[in-house]
């Protein structure tokens, strides 16, 4: 995934000038910041659900931006917020982001992201009564349907408990082995710890930094 | 497409997971409803709207001709639907007015039949309490048109009658009034035979039952989404997003949630028109169904613009509740139009509970207009459009 350029402004305030970097296969880049320093913003460009400003995103070397079915191919976004019909079970849930193809949907609950992230213990059941944690690997397993290359995550662990997190994680690891793309952002150390980029985005510039600093050094650099 | 196919498919089922609040919400609608109309009948008519007139008559003795006469007089369908005619005493009579036990009391002169025959039409007496009631009133106004008809035949008669003298065919005099006897008479005093054809009422052109039936529907219906507000809220920004990545844009989801609430009005509205067919209300009809189904999405996609409109729950319910109301009255589902402010009377035809009113008019009175059916169109046209835009103001 090539980044370059990337421009954002909300009204007169600009919130992302000209954010570059690139990102290879079994990598994963976690970007840091303070509150409302625009990481929800970049990661929703980066997914293509928002538009930016001026730049441009090459993913497997085909352009991304203006394009929105290259951006439904080769990225898998996880927002905050999970994007869940509550009322509906896991099933009807997971149907709708496999686009009623059932059985793509149940090959994957067999051996695919879905069925690695635990998913066919909890199909029957009502999202609405769903804990955080499972919530958010239904979200994963949701975003993954298109066996997309790209993962991008906004907080993933945010308000799980430790065991949510560390599954999570383990995941995140495999599919960084199966040679796919984490992009994400957070404000966990261990979910850091995967990373094997990591940037700071400050002033709406992304500035490189080392991995594996510790939270004090971290917060320095925000 | 598949994803929006998808989509539709599980709102329509996120809708009718919401039906048994519907429903719950729509019998406490009506027991509210209920119990408001009770309260407002009896704020408005109290105990009298149930009492008849009662009138007494003071008959000469003996006069069997004037005691036929009150007795085809009180067979009249116009008098027997409002008064009990009763023959007493003179005195019993007077002390019964008094007491506000009769209304009105008539005296009827000697020799009553007979004058009205040979025109010396010596007049009744009618006796009312000083404080005119309203019921007084009423028989005072029976009287006066008894007495315009009665003026009116005579003078017919009188007519006749100077017409043949002047020709000089006096001995054919009894033969015209027995004929105009039995023929004017015969259109003049039975006067439902016009007002059976022709129903004059405040509500227009259906009687005030039906009026205000149809109008309780109509804010049944609108007031029905109340319950399911839940499923009417707009999706959230992220969703949206995500929806969006998927291929399933704004219209789509618009589109879906106006269907599902169609769904869920539908499957309410027809459950209730089933038991209205069932007692007779209603007669079954595929064009009924067609029209019910058009009424329930014209205000399925005027509920969902309301909703879009707020943007948050409470604020959704807040509008619809106050809207509703307020375009409801200025519609004159409340009060007919009639008793309202003439500026009333030109707003209420844009308005969408007129309209939906008219569309369930057309079901209950089974005259189906074209024209009708045309704004019933326009209005979930409208509805969506606007609920569009409305949306895309929010976001």
């Amino acid at each position: 995934m090539e980044v370059s350029d990337i421009c954002r402004a909300y009204g007169r305030t600009e919130v992302l000038k000209g954010i570059t970097f690139s990102a290879g296969p079994g990598e994963c880049v976690g970007i840091v910041g303070g509150n409302g320093c625009g990481k929800t913003t970049l990661l929703s460009i980066l997914a293509g659900a928002m538009r930016a400003d001026g730049g441009s995103i090459v993913i497997n070397g085909r352009e991304a931006v203006g394009h929105p079915s290259v951006f439904a191919e080769e990225t898998a976004y996880v927002p905050q917020e999970n994007p869940l019909m509550d009322e509906l079970s896991v099933q009807d849930n997971l149907l709708l982001w496999y686009r009623g193809g059932r059985k793509c949907m149940e090959k994957d609950l067999q051996d695919g992201p879905a069925a690695m992230l635990g998913i066919p213990k909890m199909l029957k059941s009502r999202v609405g009564i769903l804990s955080g944690g499972m919530k958010k690997r239904l979200s994963i397993a949701c975003a993954l349907s298109e066996h997309a290359p790209v993962l991008i995550l906004d907080e993933p662990g945010a308000a799980l408990d430790l065991e949510c997190k560390e599954e999570i994680q383990k995941y995140l690891l495999t599919y960084m082995e199966q040679g796919g793309t984490v992009i994400l952002t957070s404000h966990e150390l261990a979910e850091l710890a995967l990373c094997t980029q990591m940037y700071v985005l400050k002033g709406g510039k992304l500035e490189k930094i080392e991995t594996g600093l510790s939270a004090r050094d971290l917060v320095l650099q925000f | 497409m598949g994803a929006s196919v998808t989509y539709l498919k599980l709102e329509l089922k996120r809708a009718f997971l919401r039906l048994p609040q519907m429903l719950l919400g729509a019998a406490a609608l009506i027991v509210f409803m209920g119990a408001a109309v009770l309260v407002a009948s009896g704020a408005l008519y109290g105990s009298r709207a149930a009492g008849r007139i009662a009138v007494g008559v003071l008959l000469p003795e003996g006069d069997a001709l004037a005691r036929q006469a009150v007795s085809m007089i009180s067979s009249l369908e116009s008098v027997k639907s409002l008064c009990d005619f009763s023959y007493p005493e003179r005195d019993e009579a007077m002390k019964a007015l008094e007491q506000g036990e009769l209304y009105a009391v008539l005296e009827v002169p000697d020799g009553f039949v007979e004058d009205i025959i040979n025109g010396t039409n010596t007049p009744v007496r009618i006796y009312f309490k000083g404080e005119a009631s309203v019921e007084s009133q009423i028989f005072k106004e029976l009287s006066e048109a008894g007495a315009a008809t009665l003026g009116a035949s005579q003078a017919g008669i009188y007519a006749g009658d100077e017409l043949l003298m002047a020709l000089g065919l006096s001995e054919r005099i009894p033969v015209l009034e027995d004929d105009l006897n039995r023929i004017f008479l015969r259109y003049s005093l039975p006067r439902m035979d016009y007002f059976r054809k022709h129903t004059v009422s405040a509500a227009g052109d259906v009687e005030p039952p039906v009026f205000y039936g149809v109008s309780m529907a109509v804010l049944f219906l609108l007031f029905g989404a109340i319950p399911v507000s839940g499923y009417l809220m707009p999706p959230g920004r992220v969703m949206q997003q995500k929806l969006s990545l998927l291929g399933v844009g704004r219209t789509v989801i618009l589109a879906a949630r106006c269907i599902g609430l169609t769904a869920l009005f539908f499957a309410v509205t027809l459950f209730a028109c089933m038991a209205a067919c069932g007692f007779g209300l209603l007669a079954q009809s595929f064009l009924s169904v067609g029209t019910l189904l058009l009424i329930c999405a014209a205000a399925a996609c005027f509920v969902v613009f309301i909703y879009q409109a707020a943007g948050s729950l409470l604020g959704g319910v807040m509008l619809l509740f106050l809207s509703v109301t307020a375009m409801h009255f200025v519609s004159g589902g409340f009060l007919p139009l009639v008793f309202l402010p003439r500026a009333f009377g030109a707003l209420a035809p844009f308005l969408p509970s007129y309209i939906l009113m008219e569309g369930m008019k057309m079901i209950v009175t089974e005259s189906f207009e074209p024209l009708v059916f045309g704004k019933l169109v326009a209005l979930a046209v409208c509805g969506f459009v606007a609920g569009l835009l409305a949306g895309r103001r929010i976001r």
